[in-house]
Formats: structure tokens, C-alpha cells, sequence
């Protein structure tokens, strides 16, 4: 079952590629802070998902919420005049990286445990 | 382990998340063509591009003097149009003969020989408004009264006991009343079934209608045609 979503990543990637689509360039902004929220959330649900605190509701619903939060973010920033956006990408960036960092660990010593279950 | 659930929640967010990266991909990735031309495969390009653009500023002009003559063409038919519209203008305000189909109506006195008394030498204003009326009712397009043409602002009035078209008096019997028809048989007919000849016999008048006649003659309005209450409209698009 853990294949499921890798190959809904390569079918959506496969889609974006095939339709040809393209955004004019003064959204591509928009798109890749979207992008970065939905990557944030994602893996932030796999981390919750092996800390055993995964909620479906809060994962559908925050990956929907960032999105939308972090494009209108951008949108103030660009009618601000501040470059509002970066503080999303930080935002995002530094979530990422810490979360990333969890599931590292915890595959860490889920491979040393069963490491250490096959010796004895 | 994994939920079916919580797997398609995944799946689904997945692909989203592949859709996304893969338009911005393409956004941001355009194809760039290096340029690997030398300095003269640059210049024969460049010559070419300098006869390509005389070519398209000749053709430009070529255009240019084409719509030109349009616009010359145009600014004639313009006038031509507008003196058109002049002349319709002036035939429906009377300012010109009139030559159609019709009928002709004579109007003169009528008393018995043995009469007796004060004789009446002209036609009251009232009879006449009436029979005009009458006309306009039955289809008149033109009409005159003793070679009077009756435009829009003709009166027909009673001044010092001499009815007057416009300032023409009705004195001296008989006289033609000239009316142009579209359907001249028609009016005829129907002048001929209306009531308006008793109505001049009680004036001690005869009012004759001749057959209808292919040829009647209007003459124009002799008079100056005063505007005092009409003014120019404004250009809108201003």
C-alpha cells in the first residue's frame, strides 16, 4: 500500500506534463509557494502518521488551508509591496527540514531496533 | 499501518502535488536556445531581416495610399449623401414641384338666378381647414389651394372677412384645388362618398372633383420657411 502515493506523485506529474499547461509567468510565484505548503503538509502527515498522531481530518483540511493561506500571503505581499512570500517560504522551509529530521530519526531507530532484534 | 483511507488521502494529495510541480516545471523551464550563429551567419541574418522590414514598410505605404483613396472616396459619397438628404428634406417640406397622379377639385359660387341678396365672394376659413382634413384623412400627399402650396406651417385664416392661405386671399371664384395621391382612384372615390360638397352648398358654393388625372402639377411653396422654435442638435459624440 505504501506505493500508492508515489504513484499518485508520478501520475499527477505525468498529467501536468501531458496537458502541456502552462501559468503565465507573473503566477508562477503563486505556484511554487503552493507547491512548498502542499510538500509541507505532506510530510508533515507522514511524520504524524509515524509518531501514531495522524488525523485525516486535520491532514485534508491543513493541506487545503496552506495552500490557499500561503498564495493570499503572497498576494498581500505583492500589493504590499513586501516581499511577504519569503516568510511563507521560511515558514515552510524550516518545517520541512524539522520534520524531515523526525522522520528520519524515527526510521533510524525503527531500522536499529529491528537491526538490533535480528542479532539477538 | 496504513489506513486504505489514510492511503487515498495520500494518493490524492500526491497527485495534486505532482500536478503542481509538474506546471511549474513547465513554467519555469522554457526552453532556451543558444544562440551558435557566427558574426556572418549574424550579418546575413540581419540583411535579411533589413529586407524583410522594407518589404513590410513598402507594403505599409502601399495600405496607407489605399485607404487613403477609401477615405477620399468616402468623404465624396458623404456629400453626395447629404445633398440627397437635402433634396428629400426639401421635397417633403414643399420646397419643390410636385408632379403625380391626382385629383383636382373646383371650387366656385353657386345661386339660383332668382337669388336675391348679399352674395358671399369668398370661402370661410372653417370649410376650407375642414376639407383639408378631409383630404389628409383620405390619403393627400400634396396638396395646393389656388396654386398655393400647403407645406406644415400654412395657415388658413379669416382676416378682415377674406380667408387667406398663408397671405394669398381667396377672392376671385372659381379655383383649383390640386391634390396628389398615392392612390388617386381611391381618393376620388372616397371624396366622392364623403359629405364635404353638401357642406360647401351650404356656403352657396359648388365643389366640383374632377375624375382622377394622371398628371397634376404642385407648385412649391413660394414663401420663406422661417424656423424660430427648432434648434440644432448637439454632436453627441462630443
Amino acid at each position: 500500500m505504501m506505493w500508492l502515493p508515489l504513484l499518485g506523485l508520478v501520475i499527477g506529474i505525468l498529467l501536468g506534463l501531458l496537458t502541456d499547461w502552462r501559468i503565465p509567468s507573473e503566477y508562477a510565484n503563486y505556484l511554487s509557494i503552493a507547491v512548498l505548503a502542499a510538500f509541507d503538509t505532506l510530510i508533515g502527515g507522514i511524520r504524524a502518521h509515524l509518531q501514531n498522531i495522524y488525523d485525516e481530518h486535520v491532514f485534508v483540511s491543513g493541506f487545503f488551508f496552506n495552500i490557499i493561506l500561503a498564495t493570499s500571503l503572497a498576494f498581500l505581499g505583492v500589493h504590499l509591496g513586501v516581499d511577504l512570500y519569503l516568510a511563507a517560504v521560511f515558514a515552510f522551509g524550516v518545517r520541512l527540514f524539522q520534520n524531515i529530521a523526525v522522520i528520519r530519526r524515527i526510521l533510524l531507530t525503527k531500522w536499529l531496533e529491528s537491526r538490533q532484534k535480528n542479532r539477538l | 499501518m496504513l489506513t486504505r483511507k489514510t492511503t487515498w488521502h495520500f494518493t490524492f494529495v500526491s497527485l495534486i502535488i505532482g500536478f503542481m510541480l509538474a506546471i511549474q516545471f513547465q513554467t519555469s523551464h522554457e526552453p532556451d536556445v543558444r544562440d551558435t550563429r557566427d558574426i556572418w551567419e549574424i550579418r546575413q541574418d540581419l540583411k535579411k531581416e533589413q529586407e524583410l522590414h522594407k518589404q513590410l514598410l513598402q507594403e505599409i505605404r502601399k495600405y496607407e495610399e489605399t485607404l487613403e483613396k477609401y477615405e477620399q472616396q468616402r468623404s465624396e459619397n458623404k456629400g453626395a449623401i447629404l445633398r440627397q438628404t437635402v433634396e428629400e428634406l426639401k421635397k417633403e417640406a414643399g420646397l419643390t414641384e410636385v408632379v403625380g397622379e391626382g385629383v383636382v377639385l373646383y371650387v366656385e359660387q353657386m345661386y339660383d338666378e332668382s337669388y336675391v341678396g348679399p352674395v358671399s365672394d369668398t370661402v370661410s376659413a372653417e370649410l376650407l381647414r375642414r376639407l383639408m382634413n378631409e383630404l389628409n384623412m383620405y390619403g393627400a400627399q400634396y396638396v395646393s389651394i389656388a396654386d398655393q402650396r400647403i407645406v406644415n406651417t400654412t395657415v388658413i385664416r379669416d382676416i378682415n372677412g377674406v380667408t387667406k392661405v398663408d397671405s394669398y386671399p381667396l377672392r376671385s371664384f372659381p379655383f383649383e384645388i390640386k391634390v396628389i395621391a398615392a392612390d388617386a382612384e381611391k381618393m376620388y372615390n372616397r371624396l366622392k362618398a364623403s359629405t364635404i360638397a353638401d357642406d360647401f352648398a351650404l356656403e352657396n358654393l359648388l365643389l366640383t372633383i374632377s375624375e382622377p388625372q394622371q398628371r397634376v402639377v404642385i407648385p412649391p411653396y413660394d414663401g420663406t420657411v422661417r424656423v424660430k422654435q427648432m434648434e440644432a442638435v448637439e454632436d453627441a459624440r462630443r
